[in-house]
């Protein structure tokens, strides 16, 4: 299973997907032009990496600072396919870093853990002067 | 343009708070400039972290609205082209947004909008939570390109009801129309 990695761009996000590691982080902000291009070979790297792991720590670090809305669908879709994995062969840590003083980000974090609580969710305040 | 008028133009816009317009064609790198140099604006304004993100936040979905849905102007080799304003009025900045649409996505458009505007904050919330888990949304509307999260993520980083209108273009009565939008956080 090959690693993925995407330098950060104004309007992407870096995407460190080390499978050979079991440590996944996104980082940034996510506006594409098109969102599913840009996330789809995400998303199915992402589920061919679930199928060939089985009892593993996965670990899904969640650095993103804004993302817009057909970003949000998308990301969305990532969460539901770790769910999945957590549900039935693997354990999934989400640790979500989030600005303070910034709700927005939380209350997407808390509303993933509503949606997917197979998920060992970690919410994590950032100061937003050291970041 | 004379440069009295252009005089004319400036105060006028200074006069309701405008802190930058652009009109021309819309591109993704256009969005990216325009977005980089708003938040430069926003940062030596000393605008607080969450209010510039919500303001960040409703200029790209404005924008990328007008170049997902408007059509080609007319008369144009295939150009997407658009305006855009963003102001600032007491302690609240504005941000406008005008584009082509079709004539037959008037109603459609209407009936996205129109109901947002008397709902809650709550009530966005829950609608929005409510759009994110749809897995039926493209079946459900063939004309959206993305997730039907657009208007309600507008209407969730304002702090007041957005507001619209909807004009047909002069010579192109029967298949443009003008749509206008404006959010206010």
């Amino acid at each position: 299973m090959k690693d993925i990695y995407l330098a950060r761009t104004t309007h992407s996000p870096e995407v460190d997907f080390r499978f050979s590691e079991h440590t996944l982080t996104l980082t940034g902000e996510a506006y594409p032009e098109n969102a599913n291009e840009f996330f789809h070979p995400l998303l199915m790297g992402l589920e061919s990496y679930l199928n060939s792991v089985d009892s593993r720590d996965i670990e899904f670090n969640f650095r993103l600072t804004y993302f817009n809305s057909a970003a949000t669908k998308m990301i969305y879709s990532m969460f539901e396919l770790l769910n999945e994995s957590a549900c039935t062969s693997n354990r999934v840590i989400l640790n979500w870093y989030y600005d303070e003083e910034d709700d927005t980000i939380l209350e997407f974090g808390d509303g993933i853990h509503d949606d997917f609580n197979a998920l060992d969710y970690r919410p994590m305040a950032v100061d937003p002067a050291m970041a | 343009m004379q440069l009295d008028l252009f005089s004319v133009f400036r105060n006028t816009a200074d006069f309701n708070g405008v802190l930058f317009y652009y009109n021309g064609s819309l591109s993704q790198n256009v969005i990216a400039t325009m977005g980089d140099a708003l938040k430069q604006r926003l940062d030596s304004q000393d605008t607080n972290g969450p209010k510039s993100r919500r303001l960040f936040s409703s200029f790209i979905e404005m924008v990328q609205n007008a170049l997902h849905y408007s059509p080609d102007a007319p008369d144009s080799a295939g150009e997407k082209v658009g305006a855009i304003a963003v102001g600032k009025r007491d302690d609240k900045y504005f941000i406008v947004c005008g584009n082509l649409v079709e004539q037959q996505h008037v109603e459609r458009i209407r009936q996205k909008i129109e109901p947002l505007r008397s709902m809650t904050v709550d009530e966005i919330k829950k609608a929005y939570r409510e759009q994110l888990k749809n897995e039926h949304h493209s079946e459900e509307d063939g004309v959206s390109k993305g997730a039907g999260l657009g208007f309600l993520t507008l209407a969730r980083d304002a702090s007041e009801p957005i507001e619209y209108s909807l004009t047909p273009v002069d010579g192109h009565e029967s298949e443009l129309a003008y749509f206008y939008l404006k959010a206010t956080v």
